[in-house]
């Protein structure tokens, strides 16, 4: 797969497949945004996650594809859906007027577009403005030596943070005993 | 399809999820754009471990995807104790802490 598949000449398939999945990508975050329920954004979240996965797959790293299924999927978001079962929540949130939608609009806006300029910046003397083909994507087996051995003190630390979130998430949602 | 075009889709994706974060006031949805947030981060440190070819981005995603999950498990957490104690998830009312 990764010797034709991934190689520098594209395809017309890939890039159809592209806009369709980064169409649906964009749809999905916006029916987040604007569906009343929370359950429905859970629901929406959980295309998204798949459409990306499906463009992690597109990009050479089928390893993140799968592991976005299984993290975020999986798990992230079953624990939504358990909160949102769990709460109950009966009343809709009550949509803020337009000028609030166009104030909230602006910071966000602003926000990208600082960081297309930056990375426009950090990137000039590269030559992207070619419009340059990706290159094939590295390996997992080099992936896999890459975490286990350079980046294994990040590793490890990422393991003792989950740790210590997990055990917080449970001393904080727990409900307070009495003072004995 | 070009580096370009990844990057372009995670800086819409991020102003879509921005501008929900502000957008909405229920906490469970806050929650969901800040997965949207880190998601098309995601997406193009990816685009940039394949152009670059480095394993770095996909290492980086990795990080974040425990980081996320650890936050995501701390913040419902926390929407948990909030509607234990308030009985609501709308932050416009709950605002105890903007003084």
């Amino acid at each position: 797969m990764s010797a034709d598949f991934c190689g520098a000449r594209e395809g017309i398939m890939e890039t159809v497949i592209f806009w369709t999945l980064s169409t649906l990508a964009v749809v999905a975050a916006l029916a987040v945004v604007f569906f009343k329920k929370a359950i429905n954004g859970v629901m929406s979240l959980l295309a998204f996650m798949l459409v990306l996965a499906g463009l992690y797959v597109l990009m050479g790293a089928p390893l993140v594809a799968f592991f976005q299924v299984i993290v975020y999927v999986g798990a992230v978001l079953v624990l939504f859906v358990f909160v949102v079962m769990l709460l109950n929540l009966k009343e809709a949130s009550v949509r803020k007027p337009f000028a609030a939608l166009a104030g909230a609009a602006i910071p966000a806006v602003l926000s990208a577009v600082g960081v297309a300029a930056l990375a426009w910046l950090a990137l000039g003397e590269r030559t992207l403005a070619k419009g340059a083909f990706l290159p094939p994507a590295p390996g997992i087996r080099q992936l896999a030596v890459d975490l286990f051995t350079r980046h294994l003190l990040i590793f490890e630390l990422t393991s003792v943070l989950l740790f210590a979130a997990a055990v917080g998430a449970i001393v904080i949602s727990r409900k307070e005993k009495k003072e004995s | 399809m070009t580096l370009y075009s990844f990057v372009g889709l995670g800086l819409i994706l991020f102003a879509v999820g921005a501008a929900g974060f502000f957008l909405r006031r229920n906490a469970v949805v806050l929650l969901l754009c800040i997965e949207i947030m880190l998601n098309a981060v995601n997406l193009i440190f990816a685009a940039f471990a394949r152009y670059l070819y480095g394993t770095e981005g996909q290492v980086f995603i990795f990080i974040i995807m425990t980081v996320a999950a650890a936050e995501a498990a701390v913040g419902l957490g926390i929407i948990i104790a909030l509607y234990g104690s308030h009985r609501t998830l709308d932050m416009s009312i709950i605002k105890e802490l903007k003084g």
